[in-house]
């Protein structure tokens, strides 16, 4: 078969170009692909690369352990510390109930940048009560500021407390004033000597 | 020579009269002030009269009182003739008078201050020496230019002014023929008017056309007296309007509060707008307008102050970046004098752009953006940069000098492709659609288990996975607590030889999908996530973009 010239040279430049493609595509994994000697066996947590851990040991009684993870923008993640008398008891958590007294925390909604309609509570204002084996015990603030969200799958999902109350049984997210974290942050413990103290 | 100019200058004269109703009434307007070239944008002239510098005041009269004894007695309209007794102009008045045009305030005569220095000393001025200096301008700023257009802003109180000589011959003339037809849109603007007298002689100056919007010359008119006058009779007029107001409200006496709302006013108005101030003027309806203004308009004893700057309308370079650092944020990031990361693709890029094209400042806007630890690679992301007031376009070989000067730095943080020249409107073709727009991405991924082929199948079946992201924590400090829903294409997993934990995650996403949280779930508020889907916990070590699927600068 004869082909023209530019025949010839269309199907050259084509084949350039899927040369070209591939190579781009060759140079582009070898970018992603990692060296294996530079992966650790275990990486850090979302958690433990995100936040700075504190931690409220027997919170206005005993045995009622939170921790308070910081992220570097400010906010405040509230939840039930691993040793907390709650999770301690016979069959764990069972319930979760976030209308304390005054108003049902899970009722308000926060909207806009500034979140401006965000109650304001103190340190030891009441989050939630969880219920276990029976007793019901009541969560805290912890810190004192605007709250932003509070967990509402764990009225639907209480179960998650005893699966994973590090993460995603979390209680609440606060936004303290940077004032008022300055007062409290000294008072806290940090994650070693929790683990200190607690023996673990 | 001089005949042959004043033999043009009078063949302009004789056509542009053509236009006039009658000497009586040009001679009436010139002795109450009004230089020639307003006169002439009153009555509609067009054309060459207003480039001719030869036209003075003394000029026009002269040639007026030729055609009157030309004329012989019979005037237009068959009224009698006024003959020479009416006119209270003189010519002497004309060379030795202090005073501007009462409309235009010296504006049209190009007599002006600049910078405390009378531009001209007298009141007509050259067309040439004016338009020299302005052409200076271009030298002493460095610009090389095709063309220009001329933007002028005048002070409001010339609207006034106009309007006042338009109820002048409105009192005067308004029983004559030639006045019934007449209407107020007919005049031209003063700042069309001055664009034609200076128009040709610039372009003679510059060696370029006008009408080229790329480069502009400014010319700001103001004047401070005339101005304050203007505010104290809208002050008044206001005054007035509250008075009748109050009264039908209430029938006291009004003595202080009539003060104190003078006083109020006058603070007002001088901070209001130009836009305002020539919006109540129109709006005022003749008979106020006849109480609170001087008819005619009183002359001017000083010209206007005129300031002038010329710019370059920004220009736009467009293509993509490649990102290869990890410490190398978008955006410059600054936090209390101190830069977060290294350096920041929009100064790499932009500076650049800036030092060729020799601009004042630029400006980056980019098509979507990635955090500061993830890389862009692929195709690159589309954006743009935009300089302001670049002293010359850049040509082909600028722009090649740009690319060259970002991709061979010794750094090789930032590479960029496709760069060009672009026009205004990229921006809008860049920012349409983007919520549209797929994004592709490679992570790096960690689980708390072994991987199985039952796990690389269970993600690559999942076709426009629905997920929900509640806002990031990382970011909800200052965005709004939303739910957003989002859609996954497709995701396909690539085993990294060497371990049974670690993975390549590739996949393509909607626009505005955040993709860490996505794998480690954000403590359950993106659900599902990565770990959810495979039944246990999942990290994320990296993440890079690997493509940005838009028609934009390919």
């Amino acid at each position: 078969m004869e082909e023209s010239k530019e025949d010839e040279t269309l199907e050259r430049d084509s084949l350039e170009t899927v040369e070209k493609k591939e190579e781009a595509g060759e140079d582009l994994r070898s970018l992603l692909l990692p060296d294996i000697k530079d992966l650790p066996p275990i990486p850090p947590s979302a958690v433990e690369s995100n936040f700075v851990r504190y931690f409220a040991a027997d919170f206005m009684k005993p045995g009622h352990d939170q921790y308070v993870y910081r992220h570097a923008n400010g906010l405040c993640v509230i939840g039930l510390a691993p040793t907390h008398v709650a999770l301690r008891e016979k069959g764990g958590v069972t319930a979760v109930d976030y209308n304390v007294g005054k108003s049902d925390r899970s009722e308000m909604k926060v909207t806009g940048k500034r979140k401006r309609n965000a109650q304001h509570f103190e340190s030891n204002s009441a989050l939630c009560k969880v219920c276990a084996n029976g007793t019901f015990y009541v969560v805290r603030c912890c810190v004192k500021g605007s709250l932003l969200e509070v967990n509402d799958r764990l009225i639907k999902q209480p179960d998650l407390l005893n699966s994973s109350a590090d993460r995603e049984g979390y209680i609440a997210i606060i936004m303290p004033k940077p004032a008022d974290w300055l007062k409290i942050k000294d008072s806290l413990l940090s994650h070693e000597d929790y683990r200190k103290l607690r023996g673990l | 020579m001089a005949s042959q100019e004043t033999e043009e200058t009078r063949q302009i004269l004789s056509r542009t009269a053509l236009s006039f109703p009658s000497p009586r009434v040009v001679h009436d307007l010139l002795s109450v002030g009004v230089c020639p070239r307003c006169i002439f944008r009153l009555f509609g002239v067009h054309g060459q009269a207003y480039c001719c510098s030869a036209i003075t005041a003394s000029v026009l009269q002269s040639f007026l009182e030729e055609q009157k004894s030309c004329d012989n007695g019979t005037a237009k309209n068959g009224l009698v003739s006024d003959g020479l007794v009416r006119c209270s102009y003189t010519s002497q008045e004309s060379e030795n008078g202090q005073a501007y045009c009462c409309i235009c305030l010296g504006v049209l005569q190009l007599a002006c201050e600049q910078d405390q220095e009378m531009m001209t000393t007298s009141k007509d001025g050259s067309i040439d020496d004016f338009t020299a200096t302005i052409a200076e301008l271009v030298k002493r700023e460095n610009h090389h230019i095709d063309g220009f257009s001329i933007e002028v802003s005048i002070p409001p109180v010339i609207v006034a002014n106009e309007r006042a000589i338009w109820m002048y011959m409105n009192k005067k003339y308004k029983c004559e023929e030639w006045f019934k037809d007449k209407i107020p849109s007919q005049h031209i603007s003063v700042k069309d008017a001055l664009r034609l007298s200076i128009n040709t002689s610039l372009e003679n100056h510059l060696g370029v056309k006008s009408g080229v919007d790329s480069f502009r010359f400014r010319l700001n008119y103001s004047h401070l007296d005339a101005s304050r006058m203007l505010q104290s009779s809208l002050a008044n007029d206001r005054t007035c309007k509250k008075q009748k107001t109050d009264k039908k409200d209430s029938g006291d006496s009004l003595d202080d509060s009539h003060k104190s709302n003078l006083k109020n006013s006058n603070e007002h108005l001088r901070s209001e707008s130009d836009a305002v101030i020539l919006r109540t003027l129109e709006s005022m309806l003749d008979h106020a307008f006849c109480e609170h203004f001087v008819i005619p308009p009183e002359k001017a004893l000083k010209p206007c102050q005129l300031t002038t700057t010329c710019y370059r309308m920004p220009i736009y370079i467009g293509g993509r970046y490649l990102k290869f650092s990890r410490k190398v944020s978008q955006s410059r990031w600054i936090i209390d004098d101190e830069r977060m990361g290294e350096a920041s693709v929009e100064e790499i890029v932009g500076s650049n752009a800036l030092l060729v094209c020799k601009g004042d400042n630029y400006k980056f806007h980019a098509a979507g953006r990635e955090d500061i630890d993830v890389r862009m690679l692929g195709s690159g992301r589309p954006f743009l940069v935009e300089v302001s007031n670049a002293r010359y376009m850049p040509s082909m070989i600028d722009v090649q000098l740009i690319v060259e000067k970002i991709n061979n730095s010794d750094k090789k943080y930032v590479r960029v492709r496709n760069l060009k020249v672009v026009n205004s409107q990229a921006w809008t073709l860049m920012r349409e659609g983007e919520a549209e727009k797929q994004k592709q991405y490679a992570a790096l991924v960690w689980i708390s288990r072994a991987l199985t082929e039952e796990d690389l199948h269970n993600i690559s079946s999942r076709k426009d996975l629905d997920i929900i992201q509640r806002t990031p924590i990382r970011v909800l400090h200052r965005r709004s607590p939303l739910e957003r829903k989002k859609i996954i294409h497709w995701m396909k997993i690539e085993r990294i030889a060497g371990s049974c934990q670690y993975f390549l995650l590739h996949l393509c996403t909607q626009a505005g999908t955040y993709i860490k949280e996505f794998v480690h779930g954000d403590l359950g508020r993106t659900h599902p996530s990565i770990g959810a889907i495979l039944g246990c916990r999942a990290e994320i070590l990296q993440l890079d973009v690997t493509d940005v699927k838009m028609d934009f600068f390919d």
